[in-house]
């Protein structure tokens, strides 16, 4: 049965949609990531215009990221103050990020930042975690565990503006989160992403907090994250379809469910290869599009 | 009556000096069968019929009808793609405004068999003849025209009909107009023309309303009206929805 999209003005098969924002779901219960990344280029090749595409997929991920922020704030691991200080740089990341988009739009240009800057993300993010869990794999096989303890970052404990952060039992300078959030804030306007792939690492390895409050902290910055760029991309852009996110979240809220029980049963490096293996083959996709002479060399909009 | 005498007269002295009399005297009476479509979320498309009447003094041979539905006025933006290092990327665009959104004609015969090109021209018949009112472009823009009538006939928003009027009797006349789904609202003209020996000698226009109704038109106003308040809306379905689908999947403990 088809629906009819009120923002992205087309019409879609409802279950087309509900069962993308099942499978996305699915992986991100799978593999603990928001989906972001994934839901965005999916809803660009069914054909929803990529504007929406971008800004609706903000929601569903401020929608899939509550569960997994609740059970973390029952555990009483979540550092507010890094998340609150994260969240500022975040805000200015945002407003920036929509402006771009909104300029990015009026340039008709809109599709290619969007497959440009996944097709870039995605490919590193890809490659490095292939690596990663490649030797995690082979050591596993050989039974021969590496050492894998982060560098240390001295130049971050020489920055002024000094905060003490309980939680995570941290006196550092509070300009590498805010510009850690800031950057996240824009990737989240532009791509329609919550940044987890990004934030988790810059956490564990650049500010180095204690694993057990990184996922927490993380989906509250991402939660308030996305929240912002819903809230602006609705305002500045009007771009966020709510018939469409509503059919996403209800979706997801269902996959996810499933994608947590399955991960139960793979081993952590096991579901990163995966996982690396998925990211990869949605950059070269993307690629793909990009450096293929088009089926038509012209378009067309309707409308000022 | 008086009228009426008074043309007869006229004509039964002025018929025998003119050898297209038939010009005065055949006049176009139209209707649609719908003069106002609203399209809800699940309409996928639907027909309108236009039909009429050839009154007063009848002359079949060589008469012809034209009928022209004629979408609201837009602009077309035509991008055109190059590759640039490697990439395909949109390079040069041209607006054209005062394009119709839609346009669908129907003829009894062929176009270029009814009338000269230019004759068709000076009343808009005809998709190869439409024309931008204003062009916003850096270089020659006949190609981006060209691609966005083409572009337009793909999505079936233009299309010709030779053949799509028939006659009922010799008088009566009708053609089937799809209105798809995905028009674009608003106040479309439904145009008839009676041509004959590559003249239009008759012309008749109604309007026709094409309106969304609806949740999906409601929300599409919302968004627009009160785009701070659609936003909040979607962010705290978004929070709700997520909270909902925890507890209501939270295991038991």
């Amino acid at each position: 049965m088809e629906i009819y999209l009120p923002i992205a003005e087309m019409s879609v098969h409802w279950i087309v949609i509900l069962g993308m924002g099942f499978g996305v779901g699915f992986l991100s219960g799978l593999f603990g990531v928001g989906g972001g990344f994934l839901l965005t280029p999916l809803l660009v090749f069914y054909g929803i215009p990529s504007t929406v595409a971008v800004a609706t997929t903000a929601s569903h991920i401020t929608a899939s990221s509550i569960s997994g922020a609740l059970a973390q704030w029952r555990k009483r691991a979540i550092d507010f103050a890094m998340a609150g200080v994260m969240l500022l740089g975040g805000f200015g990341g945002s407003a920036v990020g929509v402006w771009l988009f909104a300029l990015m739009r009026r340039a008709g240009q809109m599709d290619l930042v969007v497959s440009l800057s996944y097709a870039v993300l995605l490919s590193l993010v890809g490659g490095i975690m292939l690596n990663e869990s490649w030797i995690a794999l082979r050591a596993a096989r050989t039974g021969n565990v590496s050492p894998s303890r982060p560098a240390s970052h001295g130049w971050i404990h020489g920055l002024p503006f000094r905060m003490r952060f309980r939680k995570s039992r941290l006196y550092i300078s509070v300009i590498p989160p805010v510009m850690i959030g800031f950057a996240v804030g824009v990737l989240s306007a532009i791509m329609g992403i919550g940044g987890g792939f990004i934030i988790v690492p810059a956490m564990i390895y650049l500010l180095r907090m204690p694993t057990n409050v990184v996922i927490g902290t993380s989906l509250v910055q991402i939660i308030g994250i996305t929240a912002t760029t819903t809230l602006l991309q609705a305002t500045s852009n009007y771009a966020v379809d709510i018939v469409l996110a509503t059919i996403l979240i209800a979706g997801g809220a269902v996959g996810a469910q499933f994608g947590v029980r399955a991960g139960n049963r793979l081993r952590g490096e096991q579901i990163r290869f995966l996982l690396a293996l998925l990211v990869l083959a949605v950059a070269i996709r993307l690629i793909w599009g990009l450096v293929v002479p088009p089926p038509d060399f012209y378009s067309l909009t309707l409308g000022s | 009556m008086m009228m009426r005498g008074r043309m007869f007269m006229t004509l039964l002295i002025v018929l025998p000096f003119l050898a297209d009399a038939g010009r005065a005297n055949e006049n176009l009476v139209s209707g649609v069968s719908q003069d106002l479509i609203q399209i809800t979320s699940n309409y996928d498309g639907s027909d309108i019929v236009v039909f009429g009447d050839v009154e007063g003094q009848q002359q079949p041979a060589g008469r012809d009808i034209i009928v022209v539905v004629r979408g609201p006025d837009t602009t077309l933006t035509v991008r055109r793609r190059d590759r640039v290092a490697g990439v395909w990327i949109n390079h040069d665009a041209a607006n054209l405004s005062g394009m119709p959104a839609y346009y669908y004609l129907a003829s009894t015969k062929p176009l270029s068999q009814i009338a000269p090109g230019a004759t068709l021209a000076r009343y808009g018949i005809g998709i190869a003849g439409l024309q931008p009112d204003a062009v916003h472009a850096h270089h020659d823009v006949e190609p981006f025209r060209q691609a966005a009538l083409r572009l337009m006939l793909d999505q079936g928003l233009y299309r010709e009909t030779p053949g799509g009027v028939e006659f009922l009797s010799e008088t009566l006349f009708r053609a089937h107009v799809p209105v798809p789904a995905g028009v674009t609202r608003g106040a479309y003209q439904v145009e008839v023309f009676l041509a004959r020996g590559g003249e239009i000698e008759s012309a008749q226009s109604t309007p026709l309303f094409i309106d969304q109704i609806g949740l999906e038109r409601r929300l599409f106003n919302w968004a627009h009206d009160q785009p701070f308040g659609y936003g909040l809306a979607a962010v705290v379905m978004a929070l709700v929805m997520g909270w909902i689908s925890s507890v209501f999947f939270r295991r038991p403990a």
